[in-house]
């Protein structure tokens, strides 16, 4: 480990003061941040702790309109237990059983979780599918950006070097059902091959609304639009799965590597997405 | 004494070091430090094949802190041939001249804080010059990449006086065994099989990674490893040293875990010579990285015929096996003799041919790992066994049985075959599958089949153990081994054997961690020879301790029989409580090497183990994902010492294998290992466990081991891989014939079975 | 250096404790090196082999990936302060009773993330046990026997 001066501010301001031509590098729960200066990936001169800010950004609640407001800081595992979350997103809830494991969710916030890039993560595609948003804070103030256009491409993201999340917006949708399948190829814990999450909405047999994201295959968590759109409008049965399935061949760019050759991933894909549509359909809203 | 009448040997007690591992105080050598002590780390070479044109070490060397930067030619000026190895002395301290292998050592950084040795070693700029490498066995056979231009045989052990290897050519050594006519065999052969199978290289990675510290002063090396081999280390370090091996001490503790890696010397050379350098002890610690660049498992292939008349006997069977030794002999050319004698399989068959080849590349060096080549034959000739008896339409149990090899029937190696209970054990596979019983084979996408497979392995020989058994005035006992306890229960047996011969209880044995200024020679912890050959010696020192103890009863005129309390034993005696009873013992079983024209041997093994396993998998046959529904593993390790300490070791056996058949494997792209990680090496977890797990032995009885007992830390490796590749089969009609067996293999060959293979764009 | 060095306070298994440390340096290297205690050790240094894991909080955390500066004002419990004098915690009681280690160095990681588990979930199902365990790794293979020894625990807790 290379030596580094560690600053921790008190508020959000002081924070985002740090970061940027200030040379500073934020640090949560500092998984992540860690592993890449453990191997010297990463070498920052300082880092900026946000954990003495962390109470007022770790709020899960409910706002007027009844969509979940998560803050950043929030470790993962109080996402995974709270019964907002559970209420308002549950596949939010069951894909976190597999996130990582028990002593990551205990310590990795939200924010870094979105924040570090990395496409394997499993928050991104479950989020893009809900169509979340997000609260980001700077030196100018506020915006607010879908999760969607957060990811840039592999460990980039739109944030600039003195930007923070400070929130995450999901909206609430009580007609939806949302699945995410998670699939590894080689041990269980592995960072997975591929990972597929749906929303939508039916009316009777047909698919009203959909949202269909990837992540781990491709270099940036993104949306299938292609299969959305043969989706909508549609009867979820197997023959229009079975294409939907095949409209993913084409659209996703994916390489490979040692979880499985790109040819193979997209097989993986087509079979995948029609699973996560059927269990999004069959299941309870999950 | 054996049979049904121990109160010791024979029960399962819990571990004697239990306490200190649930309360964390175990003392893994990982946590020792010594006063003012430096930390070693080192620079590696960042190609797999080069000439070094120069090392610059100025910016390390200016950095605060660093106490001093080390080359191999540094090591060098103090030791003029810095070589090391147990079967070739072709491995330099640090690297001179050319590296080898991704990951190489080629310089070092001291310094009292390793923060600083460690960004230090970062800035030591190497220039190399690069030369062609080849990585892959069979390749290696006639590449002009030539690895080593000069061979040095180490001369250190009987089973390898022949070894010299093949001067510009990267073999290391080549073994050869003719037993009957295998030609004529073929030739009259009703049916001929052909087949090539494929390994990949895995590395052990024990969580306590190889850590050893030196401090060497004085005509004096003190050394503190997590070694398996403590007595080779003396050795070898003193033969560096030039210094008699009572000058050397090697003291070892419990270690966490070795399975093969820690055996002959590993960082303990370079710890050595740092020190003697430095004038300071040293503390040379790897991180899990480094391991996969220290010692792997030898990948290799393995082309395979076989004869088989008209009744379903296999009638001759030829073997080519080439391993991957990898840029460093290390103790490959025993694994291509050993394990090349048995290549052929657990089979009766009459004619015989093996070719086996220990071959040089520039991999990262390969040695032992738990089971010693043998996973990687049993792959091979289970497979081949099996696409066999489909092929002739014969059950794959039944045809086994024609043909397994029975008690007083020769081996392939000539020797014949005692106490070594093949069919029972295949019996024992099948009856807990289930074999005669319908199986549900599955539908629609989701299919089921299941497998068996049996392999067999030769006890390391001729080696030797010693042991001491003190008897205090008290009563209470001491056991001086060599023996090493890694996670295998060593101790506790031999506790367990030294309280059966004494007759006292087991919480009044003490047994000592090794250390070679206390404990007496062992040849090293490896191969599952612990139990019979350190058994032996303990179980001989402790009837000579009870001996002499019989004996003073007599000379204070007790009568025969007496059952005379210990403590009471030594007042007669010395007048108080005082003295010490001694007894020890040397342990050699016999051997005959092996005629290095036929390679024949009438006595080459002490004993056989033997191992089986039997797999109910399931496949998705739309992705090609299979899960392990159940997994069968029995054993014939004679009688156990500790009955639940062996199931364990079968069971985490077999669990060790199941990472190798299923997910570990280690990547070299443009010659650089990609994957030295747990991140990116992906070895078993609780979710790749088998749904079902079932291990055991049958009855059975070693009639020349301690109280009945073999070897038991391997044999749960044997069958595990090919079972899971038959059931496979069984499953959805493709055979994979290279591991690791992944879902994209089979998905693959399943489109490839359609007609409509997967096509890479 | 001012920002690269500084001392922090905690309470070590029940004991109030301050330690120099460099903002550098990881929990386990503090615990090691300041306070002797080695029950927690660096294995894969990546966070998937919990042989590193103490509770901060009463949270199981990857102390070879936490910065030890983070430790200041926290609570932590290490392998070490589990067994009450010599009398051992019916984790490390069922570890030993169920054989569920073999080399050992996985398994102060193991026994607390089964205590945290028991803590948060008195009676987990097999399933539950193997999600909350799924993080840790034996690479002796003692996974069944693990999973007995947490079932085991959960009896003798209730006890």
């Amino acid at each position: 480990m290379h030596f580094f001066e560690l600053a921790e501010p008190a508020s959000l301001q002081e924070a985002i003061g740090l970061l940027g031509d200030s040379g500073g590098r934020p640090v949560a729960g500092g998984t992540a941040v860690m592993l890449m200066m453990k191997t010297g990936v990463f070498q920052p001169e300082r880092l900026v702790s946000l954990r003495k800010i962390e109470s007022q950004y770790s709020q899960i609640r409910l706002d007027s309109e009844g969509n979940l407001r998560l803050g950043a800081m929030t470790p993962l595992r109080r996402i995974e237990r709270s019964a907002d979350v559970a209420a308002v997103a549950p596949v939010v809830t069951a894909a976190m059983r597999r996130l990582s494991n028990v002593r990551v969710r205990n310590v990795a916030t939200l924010g870094g979780h979105l924040a570090h890039g990395d496409p394997h993560l499993d928050l991104p595609p479950v989020l893009i599918a809900l169509n979340a948003s997000l609260v980001v804070a700077s030196p100018s103030g506020e915006r607010t950006m879908p999760v969607e256009d957060l990811f840039r491409g592999y460990l980039e993201t739109a944030l600039a070097p003195d930007e923070l999340i400070a929130e995450v917006i999901v909206p609430a949708n009580p007609d939806q059902r949302a699945a995410y399948l998670k699939h590894t190829t080689r041990s269980a814990e592995d960072w997975p091959a591929l990972g597929i999450a749906v929303a939508l909405t039916l009316n009777g047999g047909t698919v009203e609304t959909a949202r269909v994201a990837i992540g781990a295959a491709t270099d940036t968590p993104r949306r299938l639009t292609s299969v959305e759109t043969m989706l909508i409008g549609n009867p979820h049965n197997d023959a229009v799965l079975q294409t939907t399935g095949d409209a993913t061949a084409g659209e996703a760019e994916v390489h490979s590597d040692a979880r499985g050759s790109a040819a193979y991933k997209r097989e993986l894909i087509r079979v995948f997405t029609a699973r996560a549509i059927r269990q999004a359909v069959e299941g309870d809203r999950a | 004494m054996t049979g049904g009448s121990t109160t010791t040997v024979g029960h399962s007690f819990p571990r004697m070091e239990g306490r200190a591992k649930v309360t964390g105080q175990a003392d893994y050598i990982y946590n020792m430090r010594l006063p003012s002590m430096l930390h070693a780390k080192v620079h590696r070479s960042p190609i797999s094949h080069g000439r070094i044109r120069s090392i610059n070490t100025a910016a390390a060397a200016a950095m605060p802190g660093v106490h001093q930067v080390i080359t191999g030619e540094d090591v060098k000026a103090v030791l003029p041939e810095p070589y090391y190895g147990p079967a070739f002395h072709d491995q330099p301290i640090l690297a001179l001249e050319k590296v080898r292998h991704f990951g190489e050592p080629v310089a070092v950084v001291l310094a009292p804080d390793p923060h600083v040795a460690e960004t230090a070693a970062q800035r030591i700029v190497v220039d190399y010059e690069e030369l062609p490498a080849v990585f892959d066995e069979v390749e290696a056979l006639t590449s002009e990449a030539i690895v080593h231009e000069e061979l040095k045989p180490a001369g250190t052990f009987a089973d390898l006086k022949h070894l010299s290897g093949k001067r510009d050519t990267n073999i290391a050594l080549d073994f050869h065994l003719n037993h009957g006519d295998a030609d004529k065999a073929f030739a009259e052969a009703a049916h001929v099989f052909e087949h090539t199978f494929r390994t990949q290289q895995t590395m052990h990675t024990p969580f306590e990674p190889m850590v050893a510290l030196a401090d060497v002063r004085n005509d004096r090396a003190e050394i503190f490893s997590s070694t398996q081999s403590p007595s080779f280390v003396r050795f070898e370090l003193s033969r560096l040293l030039g210094w008699p091996e009572s000058n050397v001490r090697v003291k070892t503790s419990h270690l966490g875990g070795g399975f093969g890696a820690k055996v002959y010397v590993k960082v303990e050379a370079l710890a050595m010579a740092l020190s003697l350098i430095a004038h300071r002890p040293v503390r040379v610690a790897q991180t899990m990285e480094e391991q996969f660049y220290t010692i792997t498992k030898h990948p290799n292939t393995f082309r395979i015929r076989s004869a088989v008349d008209g009744d379903g006997r296999i009638t001759g069977r030829k073997c080519e096996v080439w391993w991957n030794g990898g840029a460093y002999a290390d103790i490959g050319p025993r694994v291509t003799q050993k394990s090349g004698f048995t290549a052929a399989g657990p089979y009766d068959i009459d004619n015989i041919d093996i070719d086996s080849f220990a071959l040089y590349t520039n991999r990262p060096p390969a040695g032992a790992l738990r089971g010693f080549g043998i996973p990687q034959l049993v792959w091979a000739y289970e497979s081949h066994t099996d696409i066999i008896a489909s092929e002739l339409g014969l059950d794959p149990v039944d045809f086994r049985k024609r043909n397994i090899l029975r008690n007083g029937r020769p081996q392939a190696v000539g020797t014949i075959v005692e106490d070594g209970e093949f069919e029972a054990v295949l019996d024992g596979v099948a009856q807990r599958l289930g074999w005669n019983r319908p199986f549900d084979k599955g539908s629609g996408t989701k299919r089921r089949g299941r497998g068996v497979a049996i392999g067999f392995k030769a006890s390391i020989s001729p080696t030797t153990s010693s042991a001491i058994v003190s008897v205090n005035a008290d009563g209470s006992v001491i056991v001086y081994c060599s023996t090493v306890d890694m996670g295998q229960g060593s101790d506790t047996a031999m506790a367990q054997i030294a309280a059966e011969v004494l007759d006292v209880p087991l919480d009044l044995i003490r047994v000592v961690n090794p250390d070679t200024d206390v404990t007496p020679y062992d040849m090293s912890t490896l191969g599952s020879r612990s139990t019979f050959h350190m058994g032996h010696a303990v179980q001989l020192a402790a009837t000579d301790a009870r001996d002499k103890l019989r004996a003073m009863a007599d000379e204070v005129g007790l009568p025969e029989g007496s059952n005379a309390p210990l403590p009471e034993l030594f007042i007669k005696k010395f007048g108080m409580r005082a003295g010490t009873v001694v007894g020890a013992a040397n342990y050699k079983p016999d051997y005959a090497p092996p005629n290095y024209e036929t390679g024949q041997s009438p006595n080459a093994t002490p004993f056989w183990m033997i191992g089986a396993a039997g797999a109910e998998v399931e496949v998705d046959t739309e992705t090609g994902q299979f899960r392990i529904l159940r997994l069968v593993n029995v054993c014939d390790i004679g009688k156990p010492i500790n009955p639940e300490v062996v199931e364990t070791q079968i069971s985490g056996a077999a669990v060790m294998q199941l990472g190798f058949t299923l997910t570990e494997t280690m990547i070299i792209e443009n010659g650089q290992l990609t994957n030295p990680s747990l991140a990116d090496y992906k070895i078993p977890g609780l979710f790749d466990m088998p749904d079902v797990m079932e291990n055991g032995f049958i009855e059975a009885e070693q009639h020349n081991g301690p109280f009945g007992a073999k070897g038991a830390g391997e044999s749960g490796t044997f069958g595990v891989s090919p079972a899971i590749a038959n059931a496979i089969a069984d499953a959805v009609g493709v055979r994979i014939t290279e591991m690791p067996i992944t879902a994209e293999a089979i998905f693959r060959a399943l489109r490839e079975k359609a007609g409509r293979p997967l096509e890479d764009v | 250096m001012s920002g690269h060095r500084r001392t922090i306070t905690f309470t070590l298994n029940g004991r109030d404790v301050a330690a120099d440390i460099g903002v550098h340096q990881n929990l386990t290297e503090v615990l090691q090196e300041s306070f002797g205690l080695f029950g927690a050790r660096e294995s894969c240094g990546q966070g998937l082999c919990g042989c590193c894991t103490v509770l901060v909080d009463g949270q199981a955390v990857t102390s070879c990936l936490s910065l030890a500066a983070f430790a200041d004002g926290s609570t932590i419990d290490t392998i070490e302060g589990l067994a009450d004098g010599d009398t051992l915690s019916p984790e490390q009681e069922a570890f030993i009773e169920t054989g569920a280690f073999q080399c050992g160095y996985c398994t102060p990681g193991f026994i607390l993330m089964t205590k945290q588990l028991l803590d948060e979930n008195p009676e987990p199902s097999d399933e539950e046990i193997m999600h909350y365990l799924s993080g840790n790794l034996c690479r002796c293979g003692a996974y069944a026997e693990i999973v007995k020894a947490v079932r085991l625990a959960g009896q003798k807790r209730k006890a």
